[in-house]
């Protein structure tokens, strides 16, 4: 069941259209990656589906209700977290957290607000300005008030932004734990690849306004048919050099015993034994196959 | 609409404006310093121009304050969340338009109350003016005139602030002391060249400010000028929720509400 369906939906700013006729939905239960470079139009994407951006055309329906005929009742099962927003800086986290339960017109919110931040782990912080917090407390914190409502969807703009890789990495668990523990749909943009592989269950790509790919990670690695075989040898650069350019591969010195060949991966195993039948010893074989990230770059630069 | 979402931004407030000094200076402190000097200058007054003339000009600084800190309040009030890029998270909350300006209107007039009670405790013990004489009816319906003006002013500038950003802020704290003029706080509107007196009756603060005055001499409600108060408030807030709405919903399309906290 889709708990989220965007119909061709078109933003422009002037002349420039920053989202160009997308059509996408978000499952029960799913993550779901938006991705693109900057400026492909997640962010004005994400603030349409907040409702602070309003579209040129096209419509927005949480839960089978459109967006824009029940904002209210919409914005009271969804909610959103950023790195790029923060809480009020002067205010204590239990006074930050305490407005919101109220604006969400939570029922026993001092009770919540307790539960959650010992989920979080934050319990010791709640009387503590906001502003005094690290990225990763506060990070927490914004957790926290994306969940005071028991949203049924979350949209989370590249939260571990500006975080260091251990807090970024808890961050992550905390997204996968919230997403088995409540059952939660969640929209997520990042930049990093890695994030999006681990938890994503599906990724759009955005590029200029337009999806241009939509399928699972492994599928979308799938479709670069290019591996990256990296070979170390003891000596014989000369022989290879001549078995690859008659074999049509590929490839470049890294080093003097080192090669690096981009070839099909159907490929590698009859390149490591030709190179070895030509009498070479290798020391070391790496094979790299796609990513996230060469989906990611080849799409960026195909534009 | 919803008490508990409209206390909730009212408690946002509250908790601002006990952690914040310039909060407390810009509500508390400046107002009630220039209560203190005109108070001092009207016992210098008094002396040459007479003991009414001072008292007027005393009563009219104190009745600046309601317009002066609910116009303060909510436009300020909304501006602390933007400087702290909280805004988008409460307009993302299920909260309204509505609900979100009744609750900085409220939170406006009670700090107004607060310096009216300060700034008229200040002048009958320090300065020989009791508020009261003008009458309790007549100094609620001054109050409900001004705080109304204040809100419509608010809102005119939070428009401006939503569809053009944070480069027109100054107009919070500083467009309201352009009007002060023309609105015949501490001297007659027949003070004012005739072009000017034009444009002070457009105003509706002017009728509060020329019955308070009368009210010094006469106790009685001077309804002549108080309906007129009223209407023109009528119509100026109708014409200001409108701009309102209309900045805001301008503000989405551009996409500079978004762009607010950036």
């Amino acid at each position: 069941m889709a708990v989220l369906e965007v119909k061709n939906l078109t933003k422009k700013f002037g002349k420039f259209t920053a989202v160009d006729n997308i059509s996408f939905s978000l499952k029960e239960g799913e993550i779901l990656g938006l991705l693109g470079p900057n400026g492909a139009g997640k962010t004005t994407t994400i603030q349409m589906l907040l409702g602070i951006t309003t579209p040129n055309s096209g419509s927005i329906r949480y839960f089978d209700k459109d967006f824009s005929t029940n904002r209210q009742e919409c914005l009271q099962i969804i909610n959103y977290t950023s790195a790029f927003n923060t809480l009020q800086g002067r205010t204590t986290v239990w006074e930050n957290l305490f407005v919101f339960a109220n604006l969400y017109q939570i029922d026993n919110s001092k009770e919540k607000i307790k539960n959650l931040a010992e989920y979080f782990e934050i319990k010791n912080l709640l009387n503590s300005q906001y502003k005094h917090l690290s990225s990763g407390e506060k990070t927490r914190v914004n957790f926290i008030k994306a969940l005071l409502n028991d949203p049924k969807i979350i949209l989370m703009d590249e939260p571990t932004a500006s975080l260091d890789p251990d807090i970024a990495d808890k961050t992550l668990s905390l997204i996968e734990q919230i997403k088995q523990d409540n059952k939660i749909s969640i929209l997520y943009t990042s930049h990093n690849m890695n994030e999006i592989d681990r938890i994503c269950d599906r990724v759009i790509f955005l590029s200029q306004g337009k999806i241009v790919a939509e399928d699972t990670p492994l599928n979308l690695t799938k479709k670069i048919e290019t591996t990256t075989l990296r070979l170390t040898f003891d000596k014989g650069k000369k022989i290879i050099e001549k078995y690859l350019i008659a074999n049509k591969q590929e490839f470049e010195f890294n080093k003097d015993n080192i090669v690096i060949i981009k070839t099909k991966e159907k490929l590698v195993p009859k390149i490591i034994f030709g190179i070895s039948s030509e009498g070479i010893w290798m020391t070391d074989i790496e094979i790299q196959k796609p990513t996230l990230e060469d989906v990611f770059l080849q799409i960026s630069r195909s534009k | 609409m919803s008490w508990k979402r409209i206390k909730a931004i009212m408690m946002h407030e509250f908790f601002i404006t006990k952690r914040s000094l310039e909060v407390i200076n810009d509500i508390i402190i400046f107002p009630l310093l220039s209560i203190i000097i005109f108070g001092f200058l009207t016992n210098y007054l008094s002396g040459t121009t007479g003991l009414i003339i001072s008292k007027q000009v005393l009563i009219g600084m104190i009745l600046w304050q309601v317009i002066n800190m609910t116009e303060y309040s909510i436009a300020v009030g909304c501006l602390w969340d933007v400087w702290a890029r909280n805004l988008t998270n409460i307009f993302i909350s299920p909260i309204s338009n509505l609900e979100y300006l009744i609750a900085y209107t409220i939170t406006g007039c009670i700090k107004s109350f607060i310096v009216l009670l300060l700034g008229g405790i200040i002048s009958f013990y320090f300065f020989g003016t009791n508020l009261l004489d003008l009458g309790l009816i007549n100094l609620t319906i001054y109050f409900i005139n001004l705080a109304f003006f204040g809100f419509g002013f608010a809102i005119v500038i939070l428009g401006l602030i939503f569809r053009f950003g944070t480069n027109v802020q100054a107009l919070s704290w500083g467009l309201i002391a352009v009007l002060q003029p023309l609105m015949a706080v501490i001297y007659p509107v027949s003070i004012l060249p005739k072009p000017l007196q034009m444009m002070a009756y457009l105003l509706p603060p002017t009728y509060v400010f020329e019955a308070a005055r009368v009210n010094v001499i006469d106790k009685g409600i001077q309804w002549q000028l108080i309906l007129m108060a009223f209407f023109l408030n009528f119509i100026f807030i109708f014409l200001a929720i409108t701009f309102f709405n209309f900045m805001f919903n301008q503000s989405k399309k551009t996409g500079q509400f978004a762009r607010l906290e950036g």
